[in-house]
């Protein structure tokens, strides 16, 4: 983005997670923090322990970095999976303490939606190497779409499973009582 | 002095984008785009039959990346499970109830089910607990080296304690 003419001052630079493994090449390494600013009052001036304390004493606003459409949905999508997240782990105690019809079937909502979106991002990690040198975007986009189909199917059996069947919770009980 | 410069360059910058003109000494016609030239590189490359310099084999194995890998391979290996058990109530005929008589009717040993209990419950209890780690990193804590060895090493203990216990039940 184009620095305003008004502007002057280092800006900081926005804080990205640092992993310790593998190269991931998933979007949370593009996201976009709004950083701070800042924003002088006056031109500066010649004298230079004048500038420094002035630097010191700059109160910072924030202004919103522009963010384009494909940005925020990539930000909303990255929050989305955290909940998600959260959300199974919070079904597995639930499911343990409370055995019920409306915790089968978030098991398998949560369950599937997790699955889905990290299995797909796994696969986006690996699949950026052959995508970047590799001729084959039909094929990409059947896998693609099989993976949404497998998906789905999954999702559409445990419903079935816990409608028709005895439901995930009391399938696990019983299972573990062999 | 580093504001003083950062001014100018945007000045020049904004100058840039508002009037074309002024930006053509510093405009180069390029003559390839990015992924013509990536194909002539890989097009060159391959066709010599140079060999490929060592990576995975020769990096060192460390804590964190084992666990990151055995993250993601105990991930799948649960979805493949979840994706197996929802196709085959669809796919497979006879009740849950009808199959778990079937293994029933195997008579495999008490040691035999102890063991096959482990086997599923192992990778289950891996993947939340490092799960649990993963979202402590999102919200920005525990980054530092040493903190990530120590989180692995709880998260290693909790996995087979959890499992042993979960199997015992």
């Amino acid at each position: 983005p184009p620095l305003p003419a008004s502007s002057s001052g280092p800006s900081d630079e926005p804080c990205a997670h640092v992993r310790r493994d593998r190269a991931n090449t998933d979007f949370r390494f593009t996201r976009r923090f709004p950083f701070p600013r800042f924003v002088s009052s006056s031109r500066l001036s010649s004298s230079e322990p004048q500038w420094s304390d002035r630097l010191m004493s700059q109160h910072f606003s924030r202004t919103d970095q522009p963010q384009d459409a494909g940005s925020k949905a990539a930000s909303l999508h990255w929050t989305g999976e955290r909940v998600v997240s959260v959300l199974l782990l919070g079904l597995i105690p639930a499911a343990y303490l409370n055995p019920c019809s409306a915790v089968d079937y978030s098991l398998a909502a949560a369950l599937t939606l997790h699955s889905h979106w990290q299995v797909q991002q796994s696969f986006q990690g690996i699949g950026q190497v052959v995508t970047d040198y590799v001729r084959g975007a039909a094929l990409q986009k059947a896998a693609k779409a099989g993976f949404l189909v497998l998906s789905a199917f999954t999702f559409a059996g445990l419903c079935y499973f816990n409608y028709h069947d005895v439901g995930i919770c009391k399938a696990v009980a019983m299972l573990w009582k062999l | 002095m580093a504001a003083l410069w950062l001014r100018r360059a945007g000045h020049h910058c904004l100058r840039a984008h508002l009037s074309p003109l002024l930006c053509i000494r510093n405009a180069v016609p390029l003559g390839t785009t990015a992924k013509e030239e990536m194909e002539r590189f890989w097009n060159k490359n391959t066709g010599s039959n140079r060999p490929l310099s060592p990576h995975v084999t020769i990096y060192r194995w460390s804590l964190p990346m084992v666990m990151s890998i055995c993250h993601r391979g105990t991930g799948i290996a649960l979805s493949a499970g979840v994706s197996l058990f929802g196709l085959s109530a669809l796919l497979v005929p006879g009740s849950f109830e009808s199959h778990l008589e079937l293994v029933k009717s195997l008579c495999l040993g008490p040691a035999l089910i102890h063991t096959a209990k482990f086997a599923l419950v192992f990778p289950l209890t891996y993947h939340t607990w490092n799960g649990i780690r993963h979202l402590m990193w999102d919200l920005g804590k525990g980054l530092t080296i040493s903190q990530l060895y120590q989180s692995g090493m709880i998260v290693l203990v909790l996995t087979v304690l959890s499992s042993v216990g979960l199997a015992a039940m």
